[in-house]
């Protein structure tokens, strides 16, 4: 073997020259790419100030004509061309709020019977399909909303609703009018079936960031499987599961298909849940290539300001808090 | 009374507590039958719907018109155009945007804005990227274009790159940077043949996650490429896709446009579970190794 | 016999001197590759090295021993710079390498690697074929034609103690390799791209024994080419492999000589305790 060692094992001067030449090549690459690298970053930033310029400049003529009216006026009329966003953003908040109503605790307790109960084999299987159910693109809930769930509702539920609850001092209100199927209450549930499974992953990777230690301790006083989850696991992952139901809410509130199909595109705020409405998304979805007239389109670009505002305080409410949590874990 | 012990079986608060217990233990489980009912009772009526619709002529004729029969073909051969031209525009410069967060510039400032940035992007409703593409590209244009839908597209891409090249750059072990530094290989080497490579798997999991969540992107694409009811490949003009074609034929009375939908429909989530599946693998078979 | 070093007046007052036991290791005669000079190294505002000074040898093996936590890795990081990967690391004084300050803010980074080569505590290979893991090195400085490579690889990887034991599987995956084989590999391709000094940092640590073995023999053969800066906590491998050994203690240099010495009359308390086993 040593009469196999490297010749001259090490390099002489000209090979040390001719590698001077070559790294200074090489170092021009290392500027160009870390440049492009940075450009690249800076992109992402010019994006977003581009998302927001770009709508504030398509929104100005309506917010110029209407004013701060414009948030809490119900009129939507394309003929004397006076437009407020109040159903939009109505139908928008009531929509999420029925979705996140059923998602949270459905959710939670996915979550749980995933953390905490469920057979080893099962896991990843279930696991996969709650994700799976969250990768399906939002058209394909709206398709089926509109053909199968709607008439279902209309059919069974809602005339069941407004027979319970017709008597009921605020219920009946909320259950009231003819069951047309389509409407806020429909929009409101496919929202929450289309959360559900954003709200169930992410539940399920906070608890999973659950030192095990923790729960061990706590089983070891004692506590039943749902107490360790009712008092240890929850308290200590609370502000990971917020974020994350932000996170499931900024989904709910942007939503444009699923909804666009069932709330029957109607500029009103009404108390009753069976009635058609609009959301903000649905609203530009269904009028924005039809909208003639500056004033007409520039009110929808608003209306998409208005909902990218929202959301983006919900967004950044739920980094924050997802952000804190992974501090404390990690 | 000489007895320590505290707990005994037959308390009435550890009854208590066995009774929480189980209930909701109960309401787990029915939970989660809930929650996979829905997909399954959602997959089972596409299936049931979609199957019925699909033949031969789905994919060699084009969109009829009105109550006539015909096929998706012009809408498949646009969403493909534009989807592989959005993962064109987007991919690169994703994942030259992750390489900066994860080799450059990990600690600094402009990183920890970039990052919290691209996650609101990554959230950020769709259907606000179609007006924005919008207002940029078609208005001051003059016309709906094929180049406008895939712009929009790449804008829902790019935050998608970022963020998986992001994390799997992150992954690699800083090890195997020092000892490429310790060879005397500038960063920019280290990153394209050392860190790209070990990082790969992640990185084509991330765009694949991104084709499959543009496939059946709709809201941006309705006032970006608009539609078109006749074959095109020319992307200055207004272009079809297959979830806008679904939509516009879902919501009319045609009978033939409906049953065209549902097709089209089970098109976009064959592929997209596809794409999840083969993303999810390669992700899977790089752990094991 | 003691001895002193002839470059005498180049040290400071605090300066260890490495104290020889036998005619082998006549320190007049040894030429320093490398000379550190009141070296302080800081994370941040924390000081890992406390103004360390010592002699690295040509063509001899140093070790560096001492607890965890006693800044000897740190201290061969320094050596090769990098340290420089990582914001808020920084390092005062002088470490004159060939006669060159390699701790110069203009220093060609890249290049100075290239001459000082490291391996690594964890085998590090690159993901790629066991083949292109040696050229690699190569190839980004020099371009020669495929058979010259082809020669270089096997050149490495026989210095390397590997070849027989790879020569069939040039194209698989340099990661599918053992570890005491991936660390070999490791050791091949610092040997390829012709260093000066290579350094060592644990290299045995993550390996079994008979793998520890080979590489030790390997660190002593490959002396007659290279100065080896080795890290190790394991005490016997010191005595083992090295010529000289510093000890170091909470960010100091506590003391320095030729490993028979140090090993067998410690003049520092705290050396003694160390090597008898009594803390560490």
């Amino acid at each position: 073997m040593s009469d196999m060692t490297l010749k001259g094992a090490t390099v002489t001067a000209a090979e040390a020259a001719s590698r001077s030449a070559v790294l200074k090549r090489l170092r021009l690459t290392d500027t160009i790419f870390h440049g492009l690298t940075r450009v690249a970053a800076l992109a992402v930033l010019v994006l977003l100030s581009g998302v927001i310029i770009a709508l504030v400049i398509g929104a100005a003529p309506a917010l110029g004509t209407f004013g701060f009216s414009f948030l809490f006026d119900e009129s939507w009329n394309p003929v004397t061309e006076k437009f407020g966003a109040l159903a939009p953003i109505y139908g928008t908040l009531v929509t999420s709020a029925i979705a996140m109503l059923i998602a949270v605790p459905v959710g939670l307790m996915i979550a749980f019977f995933l953390t905490e109960l469920c057979p080893m084999v099962l896991r990843r299987p279930i696991g996969i399909a709650i994700e799976l159910l969250a990768g399906i693109p939002s058209i394909i809930y709206g398709i089926w909303g509109l053909f199968v769930f709607a008439p279902f509702l209309q059919q069974y539920v809602q005339p069941f609703l407004i027979d319970a609850f017709g008597s009921i001092p605020v219920l009946s209100t909320l259950f009231q009018g003819p069951p047309y199927g389509i409407g806020m209450l429909t929009a409101g549930l496919i929202l929450a079936i289309m959360v559900l499974p954003f709200v169930t992953s992410i539940s399920r990777d906070v608890f999973d960031a659950v030192p095990p230690v923790l729960k061990e301790a706590a089983y070891g006083v004692g506590c039943t499987t749902w107490e360790v989850f009712r008092y240890v696991v929850l308290p200590f992952t609370r502000v990971g599961v917020i974020g994350g139901f932000m996170l499931g809410l900024g989904r709910a509130l942007g939503e444009t298909m699923a909804v666009t199909f069932v709330i029957g595109n109607a500029h009103h705020v009404s108390a009753s849940l069976f009635a058609p409405g609009t959301t903000i998304s649905a609203s530009i979805a269904n009028e924005f290539t039809e909208a003639v007239g500056d004033i007409y389109t520039s009110s929808l670009v608003a209306l998409g300001l208005i909902l990218f505002f929202i959301t983006f305080i919900v967004l950044a409410i739920a980094r924050y808090m997802l952000m804190r949590l992974q501090q404390r874990v990690g | 009374m000489t007895n320590t012990t505290i707990a005994t079986a037959s308390s009435p608060l550890y009854s208590g507590r066995r009774r929480r217990n189980a209930i909701a233990k109960t309401l787990a489980w029915i939970a989660t039958a809930f929650g996979l009912g829905w997909l399954i009772l959602i997959l089972g009526v596409l299936l049931y719907q979609g199957i019925g619709g699909l033949s031969l002529s789905v994919f060699t004729e084009m969109t009829p018109p009105p109550g006539a029969a015909g096929g998706l073909l012009n809408a498949i051969v646009g969403s493909l155009i534009i989807t592989v031209l959005a993962v064109l525009i987007g991919t690169p410069i994703g994942i030259l945007a992750g390489t900066y967060l994860a080799e450059y510039g990990r600690h600094d400032k402009l990183s920890s804005v970039v990052r919290f940035i691209n996650d609101i992007l990554l959230s950020a409703p769709s259907i606000v990227i179609g007006l924005f593409v919008y207002e940029i590209m078609v208005a001051p244009m003059g016309h709906f274009s094929g180049w406008a839908g895939a712009v929009a597209l790449a804008v829902i891409v790019i935050p998608v790159v970022v963020r998986t090249t992001e994390d799997m750059l992150t992954l690699v072990p800083d090890t195997l940077r020092e000892a490429a530094a310790s060879i005397g290989l500038p960063r920019a080497l280290m990153i394209m043949r050392i860190a790209y490579r070990a990082a790969r798997a992640g990185i084509v999991t991330g765009i694949l996650l991104a084709v499959a969540r543009i496939s059946g992107e709709t809201a941006p694409l309705l006032f970006t490429a608009l539609n078109n009811q006749f074959f095109s490949v020319n992307m200055s003009q207004p272009m079809p896709s297959l979830p806008v074609v679904i939509f516009q034929f879902a919501l009319s009375p045609y009978e033939e446009w409906q049953k065209l939908a549902w097709t089209g429909a089970l098109l976009i989530t064959i592929t997209v579970l596809a794409l999840s599946v083969i993303a999810r693998s390669l992700t899977a078979s790089r752990k094991s190794s | 016999m003691t001895m002193t070093s002839t470059e005498g007046s180049n040290h400071g007052p605090s300066v260890a001197v490495p104290v020889a036991t036998h005619a082998s290791l006549d320190i007049s005669k040894l030429k320093d590759k490398i000379s550190i000079r009141n070296l302080e190294f800081f994370y941040g505002d924390s000081r890992a090295l406390k103004s360390i000074s010592l002699s690295l040898y040509a063509n001899k093996a140093t070790a560096f021993i001492g607890p965890s936590g006693c800044g000897k890795s740190t201290l061969l990081r320094v050596l090769n710079r990098m340290y420089d990967l990582y914001p808020g690391q920084r390092a005062t004084g002088d470490v004159i390498f060939d006669g060159d300050n390699l701790l110069r803010p203009d220093q060609d980074i890249n290049l100075l690697r290239a001459r000082i080569g490291m391996v690594f505590q964890k085998p590090t290979p690159f993901p790629m074929t066991i083949y292109e893991n040696v050229a690699f090195g190569v190839r980004l400085y020099e371009n020669l034609p495929r058979a010259e490579l082809d020669g270089r690889v096997e050149q490495a990887l026989r210095r390397a103690a590997l070849w027989d034991e790879v020569k069939d599987k040039l194209a698989t995956n340099g990661q599918s390799l053992s570890g005491g084989q991936q660390q070999r590999l490791c050791i091949a391709r610092t040997v390829a791209v012709k260093p000066e000094v290579i350094l060592f940092d644990e290299p045995c640590s993550a390996l079994d024994p008979i793998s520890t073995a080979k590489i030790e023999e390997l660190i002593d053969e490959l002396k007659q080419d290279y100065t080896i800066v080795i890290v190790t906590h394991n005490m016997q491998q010191a005595a083992r492999v090295s010529d000289f050994t510093a000890f170091m203690y909470l960010g100091e240099l506590i003391e320095f000589g030729a490993t028979a010495t140090l090993f067998t009359t410690p003049k520092d308390k705290r050396t003694q305790a160390y090597i008898t086993g009594r803390f560490g």
